[in-house]
């Protein structure tokens, strides 16, 4: 009885001994990394956001002061208001299409990989090429207001009204997001085990109750999934906003998302960075808490 | 596909750190003594000018390093976009070059933190060599000193579209000159198009507020002052214009970029520009350029605005008497002059714009240009407040939008833009 637990101990005492520094050595690197990329910035923003530091201007301990002053900043409001209509508008075009598209091009018929491809192919165009060709695209002599006027409807102020500005910049996203996430929803829809759809067919199940009942189970996770990532890219927005509204973020700068009040507020000679800072860590904080609600809302749908 | 609560919210954290901030400027702002020997090596950094002038500062730096044996200049040139942004990263970080070419408004932030070294006591010897309106564009109201050496000025001409005028039923030879003239010809043009045709893609910016006789700034620079009478006058009239479509409707959201491709599409009537763009309208424009018209920039004061360019001296460097001999080698009247024989810009030197270069035409329109632009160039001002900064300027465009939109009178409008500006001066400190 004795003898063969004696083996593994000595075993386990070894394999302690090494524990300490062979996995910090392998782990360096990447820490290295995202201490001094990730960590340091975000400690240091964190800091910041209690000072009035400006760019060339060390700040000093301001307390609250920053978080106050946000309370009462329009733009602030306007930035929060436009980010969270990002969240509303986008997340759910990009859980549900790119769920459909996979579908479309799951299937092995010829020429479907043209097809993925194509669909890829706006995932791994420049932002800033994209941006411009949708800005000629959707200019007020540009082609689609040229088509809209061809077939009588007249020209609209995509890039001129506030409302169209924002849904514009969100069609981008959406468009430009649906390959990345049909990736992904290829890769769950692989693991649909074929067996569920024949019988849910025997038992009489049509295409779209198949969908509903075998399909979206299947793959709640990685809705779940699509649903935390795209929620807080589209909380996040900057590149499509700013191109297409311009630095000033839109008319009157109505367009603004909160990043972009980041970017104005805390650059250049001149940028308040303490200011700038606090907006980033309320930014922090609402994506943060809007992965946790995507999380909660995903756990509760499993019990 | 399973995944953890902990996965996301590190990726969370991934994604949603690098909101970073910046590194600590220095309080240290150095000795303004400059002299010494020329000895040693430092570094020059130049605003986007390495793709088209990369031969001529080569050069320059050559012919520096062979007078003053010892010396290396090391140049860097940075890309157009962002210049700012990486003088801020480098000014935070302790690594702005000994030599950098500035313009007022980079400068001011720069001197403020002790960054500029004061050239009134390191280099008060060359001051007459210089335009005294010139030498001035680098003071700071609130401070003493003049932080930068002046180089290059220039004051872009403005574009029209002869066709689109003689369309509207306007003599294509008599471009307006004054904003009362400009806002007649604007709606004229805009109600002969049925609204298609505008003739301007742009907001009007602080710069068209002090062409128009605007006062900008309290006479101290303490606090902005463009919501005067006047001020309101030229916002109402745009206002019109933005109405009767004689602005463009994009206008509110419009770029340098955009409203010059909007130009070479014709699309609008008149845009400012400098001479480089005649090259441009030639290639990529050709019935545009048949019907080009070039005129000064529109002014209601008689002076135009004039764009300076300057080169400043690092108050940290560790090689101030070579700094400076550098800086004030880029910028003297030889270099200057050579300089302009490459690009169309004007000289900041004393008597420099009487060399018959900028006084003769030879018939061309690019010698067109030049004459004109060097004429106007002698009673210009530089009407851009060196405190207006990025800010400012985003501050008051989206009030004039609100007044544009009619979502608030012009004088509420201003009233908020001088109280955003005034604001921002105070934190600037």
């Amino acid at each position: 009885m004795l003898m063969p637990s004696t083996g593994p101990r000595t075993r386990t005492v070894r394999v302690r001994r090494q524990l300490p520094t062979s996995p910090w050595l392998f782990a360096a690197p990447g820490l290295l990394v995202i201490g001094a990329f990730i960590l340091y910035p975000f400690m240091s923003t964190l800091v910041n956001a209690f000072t009035d530091r400006r760019t060339l201007i060390p700040g000093e301990f301001v307390g609250l002061a920053n978080f106050r002053e946000l309370l009462h900043d329009d733009m602030f409001w306007t930035g929060l208001r436009n980010s969270a209509l990002y969240v509303l508008g986008v997340v759910p075009a990009l859980v549900i299409l790119p769920l459909l598209l996979a579908l479309l091009v799951q299937k092995n018929i010829p020429g479907i990989t043209f097809f993925r491809s194509a669909f890829y192919t706006p995932v791994v165009a420049s932002i800033v090429v994209v941006g411009l060709i949708w800005v000629w695209l959707l200019d007020e002599r540009g082609l689609v207001n040229a088509l809209l006027e061809t077939i009588g409807v007249g020209r609209v102020g995509f890039l001129s009204d506030q409302w169209l500005l924002l849904m514009s910049a969100m069609a981008v996203t959406v468009w430009k997001g649906l390959g990345y996430y049909m990736i992904i929803y290829l890769a769950a829809l692989a693991n649909v085990p074929r067996e569920l759809h024949e019988a849910a067919a025997v038992d009489g199940a049509g295409a779209v109750r198949r969908f509903f009942t075998v399909t979206v189970p299947a793959v709640r996770s990685t809705m779940a999934l699509v649903g935390a990532l795209s929620s807080v890219a589209a909380f996040k927005v900057f590149s499509e906003v700013y191109l297409m509204a311009g630095p000033s973020g839109g008319p009157a700068g109505e367009d603004t998302t909160l990043v972009i009040l980041v970017q104005r507020t805390g650059t250049g000679l001149t940028g308040r960075v303490g200011y700038a800072s606090a907006i980033s860590v309320v930014v922090f904080v609402v994506t943060v808490a809007l992965m946790l609600l995507v999380l909660r809302a995903d756990r509760r749908s499993e019990v | 596909m399973p995944v953890s609560r902990r996965a996301l919210v590190a990726a969370a954290v991934c994604l949603v750190l690098p909101l970073s901030a910046c590194g600590s400027g220095g309080d240290d702002g150095g000795s303004t003594d400059a002299s010494g020997k020329v000895e040693g090596d430092i570094t020059f950094q130049t605003w986007n000018l390495r793709a088209n002038f990369k031969p001529y500062f080569e050069g320059l730096i050559a012919d520096f390093e062979k007078k003053y044996p010892g010396t290396q200049v090391k140049w860097v040139d940075q890309p157009a976009e962002g210049y700012a942004d990486k003088i801020s990263a480098d000014a935070a970080g302790g690594t702005l070059p000994d030599v950098v070419n500035v313009s007022p408004d980079l400068v001011a932030p720069l001197a403020k933190a002790g960054l500029a070294l004061d050239l009134d006591k390191a280099a008060g010897q060359y001051k007459k060599e210089y335009l005294e309106g010139a030498w001035a564009s680098h003071r700071i109201p609130g401070m003493t000193g003049t932080y930068a050496f002046p180089w290059y000025l220039n004051t872009g001409p403005l574009f029209y579209n002869k066709s689109l005028f003689k369309k509207a039923g306007l003599d294509p030879d008599q471009p307006p000159r004054t904003y009362d003239e400009l806002f007649a010809d604007a709606l004229r043009i805009a109600r002969n198009s049925d609204g298609e045709v505008s003739t301007l893609a742009n907001v009007p910016t602080v710069e068209d507020f002090g062409r128009y006789g605007v006062e900008l700034m309290n006479p101290a620079g303490t606090a902005f002052a463009f919501n005067d009478t006047k001020g309101v006058q030229l916002l109402t009239k745009y206002k019109e214009l933005y109405d009767a479509k004689a602005l463009d409707p994009q206008a509110l959201t419009a770029t340098p970029e955009s409203s010059g491709k909007k130009f070479l599409t014709e699309a609008v009537a008149m845009n400012p520009g400098s001479a480089l763009d005649l090259g441009n309208f030639k290639k990529q424009a050709p019935s545009l350029y048949k019907n080009i018209g070039i005129t000064d920039q529109i002014t209601s004061t008689g002076h135009v605005n004039m764009y300076v360019m300057g080169v400043m001296v690092n108050a940290q460097s560790k090689r101030k008497p070579a700094a400076v001999a550098f800086a004030h080698y880029v910028t003297d009247a030889a270099h200057q002059m050579s300089f302009a024989k490459q690009v169309a810009i004007f000289p900041s030197t004393a008597g420099s714009l009487d060399d018959p270069y900028f006084t003769k035409e030879d018939g061309t329109d690019e010698t067109r240009v030049r004459v004109a632009a060097a004429k106007s160039l002698k009673n210009a001002v530089n009407y851009t407040p060196v405190l207006f900064s990025e800010q400012m300027k985003t501050a008051l465009r989206n009030e004039v939008a609100k007044a544009l939109q009619g979502k608030e009178s012009p004088k509420e409008a201003l009233d908020n833009a001088v109280k955003a500006c005034d604001t921002l001066l105070r934190q600037q400190g």
